[in-house]
């Protein structure tokens, strides 16, 4: 992995990189120097954070430059700048582990957000269940706030940025953006309807921003080193390197920053090949919620957002759960589906009703129950889930019950048919 | 000519002759007179004749006081009063059917959720005085008690051709 | 500023700003729809009004997509439809299929929609969710499998009742709608989520299994209970009222009622109906018909008259009567020859009554007190008065207005009050004067006559700050709650309210209590004018003196004077001492046996024809929704047989109508000149008592008969029981503790009361409620009493 220029994930090599010296020493908070003293204009910031072309790494790939651009720094009003930290995608784990080693370049990218934006308050809303996380990030913020670099009152500038954790309470929903906020606010975390967007209508009714904390990471980089290097990392219009979360049937499991673009056979390669020299049957290349592909066509794919997306899938967030030929697929999509029957918020009558509808049904297939008009009903339901509710969770159930019952299709008909899996061992 | 054959035809009494031909036929032909009570003639299945309530097997009376046989009676010969029980279910406190208001149509029957309200095949009954001819809840149910067995293999039996 | 848009190929122009399902609405363009509903905020989550948008891939809810310029929506075409369906499909996954069983039938939204957009059959054979009930009280009932999760009645507690009590527990499937807390709800409006919920999960208990939607029958009414006058369905059927609903009227009551007005009708029927007429012979109480009962009246009342005077009878009614009952009453006393005629029951002071404007009426109308900058108000609990004043109250506070308290006790509100002033009871005299005088110092120009009196006082900074406040805001309003009313110095009150409104350039608005005070000062059921304001030559005795003058003769309208008076000891002894009392009442009561000599059954509001004045001067009338009870009759028609039997002129009414036309071509008579409040303000204000004072309050459900005989209402968390409650330092002087019973004495009677401890009631004062029996012996509402421990 030598030739690899790693951007949130540059200090691993160091010994205890978490820590405020280790950071600095690595070149930490230049670039946030350089804006306390005045001498970077929130115009260039701006522009470099346009030409790096970094994506969002949450999992719409929506252009952060872009998106920064919709706040009006000289607005008068509180703006807020968010970081969401609440991973909680199945088989996602890269935030995580940023958080973990290298805490300092999230506050350093969330506080220059803060500065292009004009936002003067930052939260990081952190998973709950991140116990480890959760501490460095909280005493990185105290090293940075007793360093005079985050506060409000900053010695010798005009620039003012204060940055506050806040811990979630284990709802995978709260990863939403509008829902993350809602529970911010203190109440129950229901998705808000758009538009208003948060760039207009966010956090206690005022302007935010809502980042990955990936996406906040790759900031202080993109400044350090420029943005035509940070592009240059990946290809067009998918700049810089990407974390991916190789998990399932590899031999070595992990988080893996990669550029954009690289072919995913090659990724696999990284990732150690698949488990006991078993044959490759299908991926699923960006989380849970992204659609299922199969081996013969992630073979030939490169993994960037537009490749992907041609290919019927999603780069998400970038979590790669591969499953070799012992899979069995209906096993798998009854778990997906619990998965999101759990997590429904319950506002929105498709998604509650009918993510509650396609697990019972996929799980009456998975114990010998099911029937020879399940396939066509499924299929029915999860298209009448798509585009009916306000956020994407419905969504991110449907997509994958359409794609795995397009690829599969005679494995779950198999199941249907003998009441048990067609791979041996099921 | 003409007169003689009528005078002829009324003397020897023929047209009398024509009509006891008829008599004869039917004195020689299979008599359908039956002797009622001792006798009776066949019944349809589907015959609607005397309104029963009917219970489940434990008991339990089936009429939820929905009122639809009350709604869609076209005599408006059905009268309901609900409340809840003290147990919290639905049920009528009053359920009055005026036979005389009846037309034997059979929509209670088609209307009822529960198959409460059903129409016997019982044809023959009569009312001894004023006042009898509405059927109370109590009454119902009694004609329901003694019939059920009836009831349900008349149910049954009709169910598949529904 | 409108914008062009296109809905099913109808072109429209609709308000910049407005969602698609308002410009559909508009337009009679139905679209389903079940979490929207116009008076609530948009939650988007119910998904059944999804529209096909043109330019948008997925089909959008019209509940929360902004018209724009140009924008064609397509309700029922393919993508639509499909989408509608499918949610609708959805929405009966976990619904349970028990519509026979439930009281919604027939009357269900989720029906109705599902009869236009279900399929005919399921898909889904798997089991369905069920949910535990919850204790909503006496007043609602649950049957929470059936929710679907619409969130109205969440909405309806924070945005309209202001009391956050029910809300969503749980998350997807397991998502349930309950009580935060187990407990009844205590909002004084709770029963509107029973319209608002468009299933069958929340219903109305008392009506619960009783009757179907289809087999009542509607009525149109107008509440009884308070002055608002809100517009009701009463839904009858075979000749009984069987349940009250609100009818929309945009200006009164918008789409809501009160809990008062809705289950009042639960008293209808009460076990005190008399459907018969009534006379006691030799001590005993005889039923006997109409023909008998009012010749022993008229005989009575012709003796009195002939041996004594007309001037030894008195009639009293309730502010609940009717227009043409007020009217009939006063026009049947003048016409003996006599002015003793009242309905200010609950008033102690009668001092400056010739100073008032002909009516008291509300200066705006009711939907426009959303809209005024400042409201101050004094005395009183609008939230448990009338409810609905306190909800156009509460919008104003949302849109921003200053809303002021000045009040003896630190009452709780449904909203953020802005500024309040507790002062204690026998100080508000003192209070409003030197906010006066704070004014005419901050606005020299104000000319008042009342100079003398407002240098008796000093203004503090409180005062000034107050009078500031006032003199700042464009569109204030001064209203004058119970407590101002019924004080003791209830007149000077309302005077210095006038002088407040004067000097701030501001105006004043009674809240009367009963639903037609404002009807019975135009009927002229008062001593000292006639109807439309007409002078008399010599007024009558007012309540009070009818009550201490100890009159040989009683003539009570829909009245029980033990619960409904200011001063219901004396007017027990002199009912008790009177020779004849002849009650027009549509209940009778253990006392009343006791007093009464005649009883002659009336019908209540729901069974007689009439109209009632709400205190923004709108006449509504109404016909009877269902026969009176029994032998019962309208009350009108006793009154004018009564008449007639007297050999009066002018009793020969063939209808209502026609008492109501008459009153009518009165209003001509008004001239401008008697809108006006004519105050002359005293030099001094009256030296105040050391003593303990009490104050008398009547809790929202004691306010009238019918209400008090409502049993469902009883039962709420909101409905009082007899206490005294004072503060911790008063029950500490006195050593007193919390719920120890004491002895409460005034006069020459005493009762015995468990002691409350409320520390929001400021001095030395007691809060005793009023409209129950065991109250009753008490004197002075307003007054000093005596305090013992037992």
């Amino acid at each position: 992995m030598g030739n690899i220029n790693h951007v949130c994930f540059r200090n691993f090599d160091l010994d205890q990189p978490w820590t405020f010296e280790a950071y600095e020493n690595m070149g930490g908070y230049k670039a946030w120097r350089k804006i306390l003293r005045g001498e970077l204009t929130r115009e260039f910031v701006l522009e470099e954070m346009k030409a790096s072309e970094l994506r969002g790494r949450g999992g719409a790939g929506f252009p952060t430059g872009l998106k920064w651009s919709f706040l009006n720094p000289n607005a008068p009003g509180q703006k807020y700048v968010v970081c969401n930290s609440d991973e909680g995608e199945p088989g996602t784990c890269k935030d995580r582990d940023i958080l973990r080693y290298n805490p300092h370049q999230v506050i350093e990218g969330m506080a220059i957000a803060g500065f292009v934006m004009g936002a003067t308050v930052g939260y990081n809303y952190i998973r709950g269940e991140f116990y480890e996380p959760i501490e460095r990030f909280e005493i990185a913020l105290q090293e940075a706030k007793a360093a005079g670099l985050i506060g409000l009152e900053l010695k010798d500038t005009k620039v003012a940025f204060d940055l506050h954790t806040h811990i979630g309470a284990g709802a995978y929903i709260c990863g939403e953006e509008t829902a993350l906020l809602e529970s911010l606010e203190g109440k129950k975390g229901y998705p808000r309807f758009k538009p208003p967007f948060p760039a207009n209508f966010g956090l206690y009714g005022q302007p935010t921003t809502v980042n990955n904390t990936e996406s906040f990471a790759s900031v202080p980089i993109i400044l350090e080193k420029g943005s035509k290097w940070f592009s240059e990392q990946g290809i067009p219009n998918n700049g810089g390197t990407k974390i991916f979360c190789v998990s399932g049937h590899v031999n070595k499991p992990g988080n893996y920053e990669v550029p954009l673009g690289m072919p995913f056979s090659e990724l696999l390669e990284l990732a150690g090949g698949v488990r006991d020299g078993n044959k490759l049957k299908a991926v699923i290349p960006g989380g849970s919620s992204a659609p299922i592909l199969t081996a013969d066509v992630m073979m030939k794919i490169d993994m960037d957002f537009d490749s992907l997306a041609k290919a019927g899938s999603m780069l998400g967030s970038g979590a790669v759960i591969v499953m070799d030929e012992t899979t069995c697929m209906v096993k798998v999509l009854s778990r997906l589906a619990h998965f999101y029957d759990e997590e429904s918020c319950g506002q929105c009558t498709p998604c509650r009703e009918g993510t509650g509808w396609v697990s019972r049904i996929v799980h009456r297939i998975l114990h010998g129950d099911g029937k020879p008009d399940d396939l066509d009903l499924l299929d029915n339901v999860a298209a009448n889930m798509i585009g009916r509710t306000i956020c994407v969770l419905a969504d991110a159930l449907a997509m994958p019950v359409q794609s795995f019952i397009r690829c599969f299709r005679e494995e779950f008909e198999y199941f249907i048919e003998h009441g048990k899996s067609m791979v041996e061992g099921n | 000519m003409n007169k003689l054959i009528a005078k002829l035809k009324s003397f020897t009494l023929w047209e009398l002759l024509i009509g006891m031909k008829l008599t004869g036929r039917y004195f020689f032909s299979k008599k359908m007179t039956i002797q009622f009570p001792e006798e009776k003639t066949p019944t349809s299945p589907r015959f609607r004749g005397l309104h029963a309530l009917r219970r489940y097997p434990n008991g339990e009376e089936r009429c939820i006081a929905c009122k639809l046989c009350e709604a869609v009676c076209p005599a408006l010969a059905i009268t309901i009063e609900a409340q809840p029980r003290d147990d919290g279910s639905r049920r009528t406190t009053i359920y009055e059917i005026d036979l005389f208001k009846c037309i034997y149509c059979g929509f209670c029957e088609e209307s009822c959720p529960v198959d409460s309200i059903v129409e016997t095949t019982i044809k023959n009954y009569h009312f001894t005085k004023r006042g009898d001819n509405i059927m109370n809840k109590q009454e119902l149910l009694a004609v329901g008690d003694k019939f059920e067995q009836r009831i349900a293999q008349e149910k049954a039996d009709d169910a598949k051709f529904r | 500023m409108k914008i062009e848009i296109e809905i099913d190929g109808k072109k429209l122009q609709v308000e910049q700003n407005s969602m698609i399902i308002e410009a559909a609405d508009n337009a009679g363009i139905t679209v389903p729809r079940f979490c929207y509903h116009k008076k609530l905020s948009i939650a988007a989550n119910c998904r059944m009004c999804l529209v096909d948008v043109e330019k948008s891939r997925k089909p959008l809810p019209a509940c929360a997509t902004p018209v724009t310029e140009g924008m064609v929506v397509r309700t029922r075409s393919k993508l639509a439809l499909e989408a509608q369906k499918s949610v609708m499909e959805f929405l009966l996954v976990n619904h349970p299929l028990d519509c026979p069983i439930c009281d919604q039938g027939g009357q269900c939204e989720l029906q109705d929609i599902a009869l236009g957009y279900g399929a005919d059959a399921s898909r889904y054979d798997q089991g369905k969710r069920s949910v535990a009930d919850k204790n909503l009280g006496s007043l609602i009932a649950t049957d929470m499998t059936r929710c679907i999760h619409c969130t109205r009645c969440v909405r309806f507690g924070t945005e309209i009742a202001g009391i956050t009590e029910m809300g969503s527990i749980g998350r997807g499937e397991s998502t349930e709608i309950g009580t935060y807390v187990e407990k009844s709800l205590s909002s004084e409006m709770s029963a509107n989520i029973i319209d608002l919920c468009p299933v069958g999960a929340l219903t109305n208990k008392p009506f619960r299994f009783r009757a179907r939607a289809w087999e009542v029958l509607q009525a149109r009414g107008v509440s009884a209970h308070d002055c608002v006058g809100s517009n009701l369905h009463i839904h009858h059927r075979r000749n009984k009222i069987m349940r009250v609903v609100p009818k929309e009227n945009e200006a009164i009551n918008e789409t809501w009622i009160s809990d008062r007005d809705r289950f009042s009708c639960e008293g209808l029927h009460s076990e005190d109906r008399v459907t018969t007429p009534m006379i006691k012979r030799h001590g005993q109480w005889e039923q006997v018909d109409w023909q008998t009962a009012l010749h022993v009246a008229v005989e009575g009342l012709q003796t009195i008259a002939q041996t004594q005077s007309p001037s030894h009878i008195g009639a009293l009614a309730s502010s609940n009567a009717t227009l043409e009952e007020l009217y009939l009453l006063q026009k049947l006393m003048r016409g003996i020859g006599t002015n003793n005629v009242d309905h200010r029951v609950r008033q102690s002071d009668f001092h400056y009554q010739q100073a008032t404007a002909l009516m008291p009426t509300l200066p705006v109308a009711i939907a426009d007190i959303e809209q005024q900058d400042l409201i101050i108000y004094i005395g009183g609990h609008p939230q448990f008065e009338q409810p609905l004043i306190n909800h156009r109250i509460r919008k104003a506070r949302d849109n921003g207005a200053t809303v002021i308290m000045i009040n003896p006790v630190d009452l709780k509100h449904n909203f953020d009050v802005s500024d309040k002033l507790i002062v204690a009871n026998p100080l508000l005299p003192r209070a409003l004067t030197a906010i006066c005088r704070a004014l005419s110092e901050q606005n020299p120009d104000a000319k008042t006559s009342a100079q003398e009196l407002l240098q008796s006082v000093t203004a503090d900074d409180k005062h000034q700050q107050l009078a500031k406040q006032l003199l700042a805001a464009d569109n204030s309003l001064i209203l004058l709650g119970a407590i101002a009313q019924h004080h003791q110095q209830g007149g000077l009150l309302h005077g210095l309210a006038t002088l407040m409104a004067s000097l701030g350039n501001s105006r004043v608005g009674l809240l009367t209590p009963g639903a037609n005070a404002t009807g019975a000062w135009f009927a002229g059921a008062i001593p000292h004018r006639g109807p439309a304001g007409l002078n008399v030559a010599k007024p009558g005795l007012d309540v009070k003196r009818m009550w201490e003058s100890q009159l040989p003769a009683y003539l009570l309208l829909n009245l029980e004077p033990e619960h409904d008076c200011a001063n219901s000891q004396r007017a027990l002894k002199a009912l008790h001492n009177a020779d004849l009392v002849i009650c027009v009442t549509p209940y009778k009561t253990a006392a009343m046996e006791q007093y009464a000599d005649v009883i002659l059954p009336m019908a209540p509001f729901t069974e007689t024809s009439g109209t009632f004045i709400n205190i923004e001067g709108k006449w509504q009338s109404f016909t009877a929704a269902v026969t009176a009870q029994g032998e019962s009759r309208p009350a009108w028609k006793v009154l004018r047989v009564l008449g007639n039997l007297l050999e009066l002129d002018g009793f020969n009414y063939v209808a209502s109508t026609e008492i109501t036309d008459e009153l009518q071509a009165l209003t001509a008579n008004i001239n401008s000149d008697q809108q006006i409040n004519k105050w002359r303000y005293p030099s001094q204000l009256p030296a105040v008592n050391n003593g303990i004072e009490r104050i008398t309050y009547w809790p929202i459900y004691r306010s009238d008969n019918v209400v008090r005989r409502s049993v469902p209402l009883q039962n709420t968390p909101i409905s009082d029981a007899p206490v005294i409650a004072m503060s911790q330092t008063l029950a500490e002087e006195l050593t007193l503790k919390a719920g120890e019973d004491v002895v409460v004495s005034q006069v020459d009677t005493s009762i015995t009361l468990p002691v409350k401890i409320d520390n929001r009631i400021a001095g030395n004062v007691v809060y005793i409620p009023a409209g129950f029996a065991e109250t009753a012996a008490l004197y002075e509402s307003f007054g000093s009493v005596n305090i013992e421990r037992k």
